[in-house]
């Protein structure tokens, strides 16, 4: 059930404010709004499980015409209706590819996903808000409302999704058959005009916090990005540069596709993420880590993409340390990024002035020599099946776990903590830091912090 | 699983079940599994030894079991099989000899030392495979006779 968030109030707003007024700031009923045909809907925000973009849907033949068909949502098939349809609302049609806005929503036994026109924002109301329908509403059927409520001079239908989806048989016949006669006529309308747009004014601590979540919902959806203890410090932070920017550029704190989370993330991801890493970080990180006991250096570098920071490590541990054997590890689950790291294609200017002598001459343009290729092990991999790994003198694994969520983190962390060697360094992400600290020594250099393993 | 000997399984596989079989095979998407799994009815295991430690592991429903060896056999101008007997299952671990084989030759020219142990077959209802401590990359391959999922779990010698 909803939370109950008070809103923080000054004194002197309380005493302009009447009793009703204050009863009415008690934020308890949260609802996802998106508009159909131009007006402003919302739905319990605890029925609703994401906000998804429909591609490609698969067409079920001989099924009601709201229907649009079923959907793979990473592996599981839902069903996919049009509401719009459902509701005999005028429905705009989309280009073919061009993905539809939708909701998956959770309902008692089974997963579906609708179609709607927008998705507008996350808003908090109090349920004393909450109108019942007026018998006279004209597009959707009076017994699927549960009621209206005003919120910033909007009025949102709240629609129980309960009861559209899980009637009886008789209504369902109904329903079905006034949509197949809609669906007769003509369909195909010029865009819906667009509804008046009055931003979100106030930003309350009520408002902060529901931004919070929409945004945390939106990452984990359009970047499978998870905000947990791991990173949630940077996650504040760019949570109030994000706001103040978008504020200033006019638009919606909440991010609406995968473009918003990609320019969320932006200040997320570590140093030479993606490139070969340069002198600075190389020589931080290099006076952090322990001196290696043994012959062999054994380095984990779970979640390595291209492999870019798997060169760069050894590479950086041959040239600290020319008398040892490195072994570097490298594992990523994304099959088309590992299948390249082996033969990483590059130009000469991309590698470090001090590197310049590993690399030699290959038919695709420079590569590094035998002594750092064979250092390395590439291997397709899935950092949460990793077992029976040898004993580790570093683990690197830079802006890996917020890519899982909190249970996997506490698992692969786990696994990092067993294979290390006792004083074995764990390189995380310039943002992140590991749960607790008891099994953890931080080393904090500059601009950097390593983790050694008491 | 290294990067490098993805290939080679993949590609003989596909190889040698439509060279055998004549007939077109369709690759599914390659995926990584580490937890125990049910087995479908027919699996055939060659063990991998030398610079590396695992095993290849074919799986299939016994119908399509039944019906890849009588392909096989009819091409050879011999009586198909209807049901799993020694000449069944005698053709069944050929093929799980033949792409293994053509496999570790791709990888012997990579310049990769392995080694086969002579394939043995399982066969019955409700199995499980599991091997806690090995990562699989699964290969399925689609057959007009059914599905056969190829698992391959090796990894490194430390």
């Amino acid at each position: 059930m909803a939370n109950i968030d008070t809103q923080v109030l000054n004194s002197q707003e309380l005493d302009e404010q009447d009793g009703e007024e204050r009863r009415q700031s008690l934020v308890d009923f949260k609802m996802v709004t998106f508009s159909l045909g131009g007006k402003d809907y919302g739905i319990d925000i605890m029925r609703v499980k994401e906000i998804a973009k429909f591609a490609q849907f698969t067409y079920v033949p001989n099924t009601a015409p709201f229907v649009r068909g079923v959907y793979n949502l990473r592996g599981d098939i839902i069903s996919v209706i049009d509401l719009r349809l459902m509701f005999n609302l005028p429905a705009e049609q989309r280009e073919e590819g061009h993905p539809e806005n939708g909701l998956i929503l959770r309902l008692e036994t089974n997963m579906i996903g609708v179609v709607v026109d927008q998705i507008d924002k996350v808003v908090g109301i109090a349920s004393s808000q909450v109108q019942p329908p007026h018998p006279i509403f004209g597009d959707i059927n009076v017994k699927y409302i549960s009621g209206v409520a005003e919120h910033e001079g909007r009025l949102y239908i709240i629609l129980d999704v309960d009861r559209i989806f899980s009637r009886e048989s008789d209504e369902e016949e109904s329903i079905a058959q006034r949509s197949f006669d809609a669906a007769r006529r003509p369909r195909v309308q010029e865009a819906a005009s667009p509804s008046p747009t009055d931003e979100p004014r106030s930003s309350g601590t009520d408002e902060r916090a529901i931004q919070r979540d929409f945004v945390t919902q939106g990452l984990a959806t359009f970047a499978g990005f998870h905000v947990t203890p791991v990173n949630v410090d940077w996650f504040d932070r760019r949570m109030d540069e994000w706001r103040a920017e978008r504020q200033a550029s006019g638009k919606d704190v909440q991010l609406i596709d995968e473009d918003d989370a990609r320019a969320f993330l932006g200040t997320f991801h570590s140093r030479y993420a993606g490139r070969f890493w340069q002198a600075d970080y190389v020589t931080e990180l290099l006076s952090l880590l322990p001196e290696p006991a043994g012959n062999v250096i054994q380095v984990w570098n779970p979640g390595c993409g291209e492999g870019y920071g798997s060169y760069s490590i050894a590479a950086a541990l041959l040239k600290r340390y020319p008398d040892r054997q490195v072994k570097v590890w490298a594992g990523d689950k994304d099959l088309m990024k590992i299948s390249t790291a082996p033969n990483l294609v590059f130009s000469r200017s991309d590698v470090p002035e001090e590197w310049q002598d590993l690399l030699v001459d290959g038919k695709n343009g420079p590569t590094f020599n035998a002594a750092v290729k064979d250092a390395i092990l590439f291997e397709f991999s899935d950092v949460l099946n990793s077992a029976g790994m040898p004993k580790m003198d570093v683990i690197v694994a830079r802006d890996l776990l917020s890519l899982h969520g909190e249970a996997e983190q506490r698992k692969v962390i786990e696994t990092f903590e067993e294979t290390l060697k006792p004083g074995g360094a764990l390189v995380l992400g310039d943002n992140e830091r590991v749960f607790d600290g008891a099994a953890w020594e931080e080393i904090t250099g500059d601009s950097l912090t390593v983790y050694r393993r008491r | 699983m290294r990067v490098e000997y993805i290939n080679p399984f993949v590609e003989s596989a596909y190889n040698v079940l439509s060279e055998v079989l004549q007939t077109e095979v369709n690759r599914g998407e390659l995926y990584l599994k580490s937890a125990a799994m049910p087995m479908l009815g027919v699996a055939m295991i060659v063990g991998l030894a030398g610079d590396v430690e695992g095993r290849v592991l074919f799986d299939m429903k016994l119908e399509t079991g039944l019906a890849v060896a009588s392909a096989m056999l009819t091409s050879m101008d011999m009586e198909p099989v209807e049901e799993l007997n020694d000449m069944a299952r005698a053709t069944l671990t050929e093929l799980a000899n033949m792409i293994t084989g053509q496999a570790v030759t791709k990888l012997h020219n990579l310049g990769f030392r392995f080694d086969l142990t002579p394939p043995a077959i399982f066969s019955g209802q409700n199995m499980e495979v599991s091997d806690p401590n090995f990562e699989a990359l699964i290969v399925p391959m689609e057959l007009p006779q059914g599905k056969i999922e190829i698992n391959v779990a090796v990894r490194e010698r430390t």
